[in-house]
């Protein structure tokens, strides 16, 4: 169970105060993906970097399985980010010079997952995600777009974490893959029973959540 | 530089180590049996014992007997040189007169101390003891020869019985010419009493040959010549001390050049990659394991580097040092007398007072003239492990400071800053 209250954020510039989140409370359940649509510079991805803990709120508190996380310090950031949140990036940002079952090997050693289990683990994440077998000890140069994005979400999901947040997933890629990718998700929060919150201005991706929130001018809201 | 910094250091060493420790007083304006001045007295000798650093001082009286006053026969047939430098040259029936050396250190004598610097060992009977008295004698080889001499002969000098003790070899046809005496026998027989014309003292280490040469000028003042092998040496070692020089300050040159360049690149490494980074730390990886890792790559470039180039500089020190030392000791020249590496103390002044026998290029640890310049500037440069050691050490210095700087940048990279970028 993830649960924000009263998140904010707000950046210093020339023009003064810019409030990125203001004031936002939300909650989601495991196995739940929650959409969150908005215009550029609306605050989601400032957002998701506080979800993430790769920033610090000004005020606020996340909750994740009844465990505060705001003010942790920066070595429970990073095993918080090792262990309990999985990312997927518009850009894919897989690790070039590793294979793609490197890549989802990396996190289980950051997570410290048991090293025996790690190899079948990858795989077990890289056939979830439909990559096929042969692929799997190709570099990302050597990958098409979905299939990056596929060996991005196994990454994602492979250290088992309760939340994963994806900016923009299916930004890069089209249409017909981006709804593959969208399914992915849904599958692998099904199955790995986690909470999964997607960041996008595509209404089509939106609209297959279980539940989407817009946010204006950093304010989130809940609509139908 | 480093393998030829090593080389001059170990070449230098090496000759400062075979000049020895020693150090030559005899009376001022003497020089051999040529020159004038005072003999140095017993007393002043015995003073020098007492000097900080001296471990031993070996005395000598040294005199030249003519047939009329001893029944000897000098091996050595006058020839050109003796009657050019004997200045007999217009006289008939000259001879070379016999050389006698009272020494008070005969075990020293014996091996190549008192008795021109040569390589004396005894090949019958025995040496006399230090404090002797007695009129006994161990004389060379070639003088026992010709004078049909064995151990239990006897010869008369200034009129007196003298007894062998013992026959010694040297090598050399000048030094086994020789009869060694005690020097309390050589100075009453001699009537000169309390006198001594040379003196070789030991310092009981290399590095403080030179305070001992100056503590005796110092003591003895104008009364004596002090010359030590270190001295002599250190003008022409001072071409290979400036090689040693430009090395090292080319070495370190090179070391800061090298840290600064590998800085430099892995900032802009660790700059090309700061998306990486920031993707790793969203991913949860630590500051460390990123640190390490980025630390592990500059290391493994440095040490690559360093063994290219140690391998580079095994094959190109050698020209490359030996062109150093042409170029520093080009205007550098002997003169005078200096012992090859592998004998004992230089110049023939002072304890033995003998001019320098034997001729260049034999290799028998005696003097020789003017061929000393080329083997101080004939360097062999060779890398050992201590070499790779240092090399090895300092690339890891060089990838140590360059990492720090890279290291302190991935700290800083913020993932959110890099993330919100796409």
């Amino acid at each position: 169970m993830l649960q924000v209250e009263n998140l904010s954020k707000a950046f210093k510039t020339k023009a003064g105060d810019v409030h990125a989140v203001s004031d936002v409370s939300f909650a989601a359940s495991a196995g739940e993906v929650v959409a969150i649509i908005g215009a550029s510079g609306s605050g989601k991805s400032t957002l998701l970097s506080l979800l993430g803990l790769l920033d610090t709120p000004d005020q606020g508190s996340i909750e994740l399985d009844g465990i505060e996380l705001a003010n942790l310090d920066d070595k429970g950031r990073t095993q918080y980010r090792a262990s309990q949140v999985g990312f997927v990036f518009q850009s894919f940002n897989l690790i070039p010079n590793l294979t793609a079952r490197e890549n989802v090997k990396l996190v289980l050693e950051f997570s410290n997952y048991p090293h025996a289990d790690r190899d079948a683990r990858a795989t077990e994440m890289l056939s979830l995600v439909g990559l096929d077998p042969e692929k799997s000890e190709r570099r990302p140069s050597h990958l098409s777009g979905g299939e990056q994005q596929r060996v991005a979400i196994a990454r994602a999901f492979a250290a088992q974490p309760r939340l994963i947040l994806a900016d923009e997933p299916t930004g890069s890629l089209d249409s017909k893959t981006g709804q593959k990718i969208v399914e992915l998700l849904r599958n692998a929060a099904s199955v790995e029973k986690a909470i999964v919150l997607v960041v996008t201005h595509d209404e089509k991706v939106a609209r297959q959540a279980d539940r989407r929130f817009e946010i204006e001018d950093g304010t989130l809201r809940e609509i139908a | 530089m480093l393998i030829a910094r090593d080389a001059v250091n170990t070449k230098i060493a090496s000759v400062r180590a075979s000049t020895g420790t020693t150090v030559t007083v005899s009376p001022a304006g003497f020089f051999g049996f040529q020159g004038g001045g005072t003999p140095l007295s017993n007393k002043q000798i015995d003073t020098l014992v007492t000097l900080p650093y001296v471990i031993a001082v070996q005395a000598s009286l040294n005199e030249e007997l003519q047939s009329s006053v001893t029944s000897l026969t000098s091996p050595t047939p006058p020839g050109f040189l003796g009657h050019h430098f004997g200045g007999f040259s217009s006289r008939g029936g000259f001879s070379i007169p016999v050389r006698f050396v009272g020494t008070n250190s005969p075990g020293t004598a014996l091996v190549g101390g008192a008795n021109g610097g040569g390589t004396e060992k005894l090949t019958s009977g025995t040496a006399f003891s230090a404090t002797s008295t007695a009129n006994v004698a161990v004389v060379g080889t070639s003088l026992a020869t010709t004078n049909k001499l064995s151990v239990g002969s006897t010869f008369t000098a200034w009129g007196t019985k003298v007894t062998v003790v013992g026959i010694y070899s040297s090598g050399s046809t000048f030094a086994d010419a020789d009869a060694l005496m005690p020097l309390a026998t050589v100075q009453k027989l001699a009537g000169a009493t309390n006198q001594v014309t040379g003196a070789t003292v030991t310092a009981d280490n290399l590095n403080n040959v030179t305070a001992v040469a100056n503590e005796i000028k110092r003591l003895l003042g104008s009364a004596a010549d002090v010359t030590s092998s270190q001295a002599t040496i250190s003008s022409e070692l001072s071409p290979l001390n400036s090689v040693k020089t430009i090395s090292t300050y080319t070495l370190f040159g090179s070391v800061i050049g090298a840290a600064i360049i590998l800085l430099l690149s892995m900032l802009m490494i660790v700059r090309e990659r700061r998306r990486e980074i920031g993707v790793l730390k969203a991913i949860g990886a630590s500051n460390r394991s990123i640190v390490t890792q980025f630390i592990a790559e500059s290391t493994t470039f440095t040490v690559f580097g360093a063994v290219i180039g140690f391998l580079a500089g095994v094959a190109i020190s050698s020209p490359i040092t030996s062109a150093l030392v042409s170029a520093s000791s080009g205007s550098a020249n002997v003169t005078g007398f200096v012992r090859r590496p592998d004998g004992g103390p230089s110049f023939g002044a002072g304890g033995s007072g003998f001019a320098p026998p034997g001729g260049p290029g034999n290799g028998d640890g005696h003097f020789h003239f003017g061929d000393f310049h080329n083997t101080i500037t004939q360097i062999h440069t060779a890398a050992g492990w201590s070499t790779l050691a240092y090399a090895l050490l300092m690339a890891l210095v060089i990838a140590g400071a360059s990492s720090a700087v890279a290291s302190f940048t991935i700290t800083r990279v913020r993932p959110a800053d890099v993330l919100r970028s796409e």
